[in-house]
């Protein structure tokens, strides 16, 4: 049984997958353009995917590997859907920008 | 005590001639009621008829009401066994049926006079409709065998009076006289009520033999309380103090209903209601008191108001008040053969002075202020011989049939140990015979005053009635005559057992008639000195508009009555129903309402804030919840473990 299949220090993917998921975040909260929002969830999606993926090797345990796959497949299933509602909302409006999108506004 | 009829008949009795003459006039008025725009003058004709073969199947029923079963006079009809102790029946026993006849009877002479009087109205049918079912509703109240039953009946008479009273619903007077008819009634039902929950609770069944055989076993309070909440009702719906007010006012109504309901029949249950009760009253000297107080005092009251109208509708309302306190004074002290003699000759010379007052209404355009009146004896010879039978029979002169009802009345207040009363009913003798010579003289004798050019004789239709009824005006009073071995003593051997005499009177019946005649003699030639002699009516409009402006004002007022029940019972209602209406309503009631839907308002226009469409500010929350979840268990000790 090999106790640590990483050639890296384990320390070193849980920061990349913290730098990229924080990207993600503040992309989602900060750009309006629907799209990019999108995109930025997906950089979200892939930390986690990023961090599943170290341990799994780490601990020698598949179902990281099992998750990373979930994962991949909730995020096309929201992509798709994600971009079904881009194009319904937007296929009227003459800009492309979440914030002047309110219907919801009570 | 008495057996009683039905009780002993059982509830299986059957004697189904009696539904006929019970429900022919409900089909009359139901017929009125539904054809009435295609029967038109055939309306009254039809409800005439119906009331006809009701009375004529009454006159069939007589043995049958009269006959002697298991030691108890009558016939009994069972209708229906709603719970045990709780069975509905008809019962036909001497005082139905006396009452029965008199209803159909009279009833039927009025819907014949109505005919006449009401040609022409615009709402003829509805009239004979609402006539019909008085007369249906008259006949369930003193057909039923229960209590129940004859609150029933007393409720719709009180029904029928009030449609009555209002028929021309486009006088605002008539429709507020209805409606003071109808609440001081509705008075009176609650008190009958209220007698009846006692009955059952004690009785545990309404049927009057059950009762009445049950009566010995209830206390002294009971009883009283039994008696006192029935002549709540009985004061209500006879125009007896304090619950009058409504008689005089009831004057609004057509004059042949004034003649049926408000002088005849209907205000004569409750001496029915008394004398129907008579084991109860006479268990209980306190009611018998009581009621023979209030019968009194309504006696003399009524006559001393009867006194100073000059409408002549109110004069005979309030003789009939005064009259019906006779009544109610006699079967009140336990002379109750008295007092349903009263109420018998009383049916026929009310009648009779009410439908001759409208031949006179009806021929004077609807004339009804005496003094706009007067000389009419040569005008309409056959309504002044109408009136003046009817105005003789009333003041009780020898030979006419008010003598011999009212003596037997003034007498009994005597035999059972009431020497007041018997004062008070002498003393109101003389006033009657004063103020009924006093209409007559007034109408009759003199210059006429009014200003009617052609005197518009009436038809044969009300001719005919008015003809008829003088006939027992006169004479039905002979059936009293002969003390104990006369046809009415025989009628009621066994009806008022109850009722035997409890003392021998100090003076005798022969004394106290020749008493009361004296007294009458006075009242018939005052009211002569002052209306009848050539004197008098020389200067009759002046002396007459003289005579109105100055009558006390506790008589013009009828002794504050309308006053005293306005500012204790009107005005607190009305002061309390507008508190409740302008303070307590919009305070606790809308408040309520309002502020719950204001803070719902309140609460929604919160919450709305926080929803501002903004995906970015609800992914901000999202992240902020997040991180404070990671955070408490990064932070919190033994997170992680």
């Amino acid at each position: 049984m090999i106790e640590n299949a990483l050639p890296v220090a384990i320390g070193n993917y849980v920061g990349l997958s913290a730098v990229l998921f924080f990207i993600g975040l503040t992309g989602v909260l900060i750009r309006r353009n629907p799209l990019v929002m999108l995109m930025s969830i997906e950089l979200m999606f892939n930390a986690a995917n990023l961090l599943f993926l170290a341990f799994a090797r780490a601990w020698v345990h598949n179902a990281g590997h099992i998750f990373a796959f979930l994962v991949i497949t909730v995020a096309a299933a929201e992509a798709a859907i994600g971009l079904a509602i881009v194009v319904a909302v937007f296929r009227d409006a003459p800009f492309v920008d979440v914030d002047e999108v309110r219907l919801l506004k009570g | 005590m008495t057996p009683l009829h039905h009780a002993t008949l059982g509830v299986d009795g059957t004697y189904p001639l009696l539904l006929g003459l019970w429900l022919l006039p409900l089909l009359g008025a139901v017929l009125c009621w539904t054809f009435g725009p295609q029967l038109k003058a055939a309306a009254g004709w039809l409800a005439t008829g119906f009331l006809g073969c009701s009375f004529a199947a009454t006159v069939l029923s007589w043995p049958a009401g009269t006959q002697l079963i298991g030691g108890a006079h009558g016939a009994h009809q069972a209708l229906l066994s709603w719970l045990p102790g709780l069975d509905f029946g008809l019962l036909l026993d001497p005082l139905s049926l006396l009452w029965a006849l008199v209803i159909t009877g009279v009833g039927f002479l009025i819907h014949l006079y109505s005919i006449g009087y009401m040609h022409g109205d615009r709402a003829f049918a509805r009239f004979f409709a609402y006539m019909n079912f008085f007369v249906f509703a008259m006949l369930t109240l003193v057909l039923s065998d229960n209590f129940i039953g004859l609150l029933v009946g007393w409720g719709l008479v009180g029904l029928a009076s009030y449609f009555l009273i209002g028929f021309w619903f486009e006088r605002p007077s008539a429709v507020a006289a209805a409606r003071k008819a109808f609440v001081l009634n509705v008075v009176g039902d609650v008190g009958i009520m209220a007698a009846v929950f006692i009955i059952v609770a004690h009785v545990g069944s309404i049927g009057f033999g059950d009762v009445f055989a049950a009566s010995p076993g209830f206390g002294t309070g009971v009883l009283f309380a039994i008696c006192g909440l029935l002549f709540v009702g009985a004061a209500a719906k006879s125009a007896q103090i304090p619950l009058h007010t409504w008689l005089p006012d009831a004057m609004e109504g057509p004059t042949p209903v004034s003649a049926l309901i408000h002088a005849a029949t209907m205000v004569t249950a409750g001496v029915y209601l008394i004398a129907r009760c008579a084991p109860l009253w006479s268990a209980s000297p306190n009611a018998q008191l009581l009621v023979g107080s209030i019968g009194a005092a309504t006696a003399l009251a009524g006559a001393l108001l009867g006194m100073v109208q000059w409408d002549i509708k109110r004069i005979l309302a309030y003789s009939t008040m005064s009259q019906i306190g006779y009544m109610i004074m006699g079967v009140g002290v336990g002379a109750y053969d008295g007092g349903v003699a009263h109420f018998l000759t009383h049916a026929f010379f009310k009648a009779q002075l009410f439908l001759g007052s409208g031949l006179i209404i009806h021929a004077l355009a609807n004339e009804q202020d005496v003094r706009r009146m007067g000389g009419l004896r040569s005008k309409m010879p056959f309504a002044f011989v109408a009136m003046a039978t009817g105005v003789v029979a009333i003041c009780g002169v020898p030979g006419f049939s008010g003598y011999f009802s009212k003596d037997r009345v003034i007498y009994g207040t005597l035999e059972h140990g009431h020497p007041w009363l018997f004062g008070v009913a002498v003393v109101t003798a003389g006033i009657t015979a004063y103020y009924m010579f006093r209409m007559l003289f007034v109408t009759f004798m003199g210059e006429y005053r009014g200003d009617v050019d052609h005197v518009h004789l009436p038809d044969w239709t009300m001719n005919l009635p008015v003809g008829i009824l003088i006939v027992p005006t006169i004479g039905i009073g002979w059936l009293m005559f002969g003390g104990d071995a006369s046809p009415w003593n025989r009628f009621f051997a066994g009806q008022f057992a109850s009722g035997a005499p409890v003392t021998q009177p100090a003076i005798s019946e022969g004394l106290t008639t020749w008493i009361v005649l004296a007294v009458v003699a006075a009242g018939i030639g005052i009211a002569y000195l002052r209306y009848g002699t050539a004197t008098a009516s020389a200067d009759a409009p002046a002396r007459l508009e003289r005579e109105a402006a100055s009558v006390p004002p506790v008589l013009a007022n009828a002794f504050y009555f309308d006053a005293i029940i306005d500012a204790l019972f009107v005005r607190t209602s009305q002061g309390l129903g507008r508190f409740l209406g302008q303070t307590a309503d919009p305070l606790l009631v809308d408040g309520a309402v309002r502020e719950t839907a204001l803070s719902a308002g309140w609460l929604g226009a919160l919450t709305r804030s926080f929803q501002t469409g903004l995906v970015r500010a609800y992914a901000l929350v999202l992240v902020a919840g997040a991180a404070c979840l990671i955070a408490y268990y990064a932070l919190a000790p033994g997170a992680f473990r």
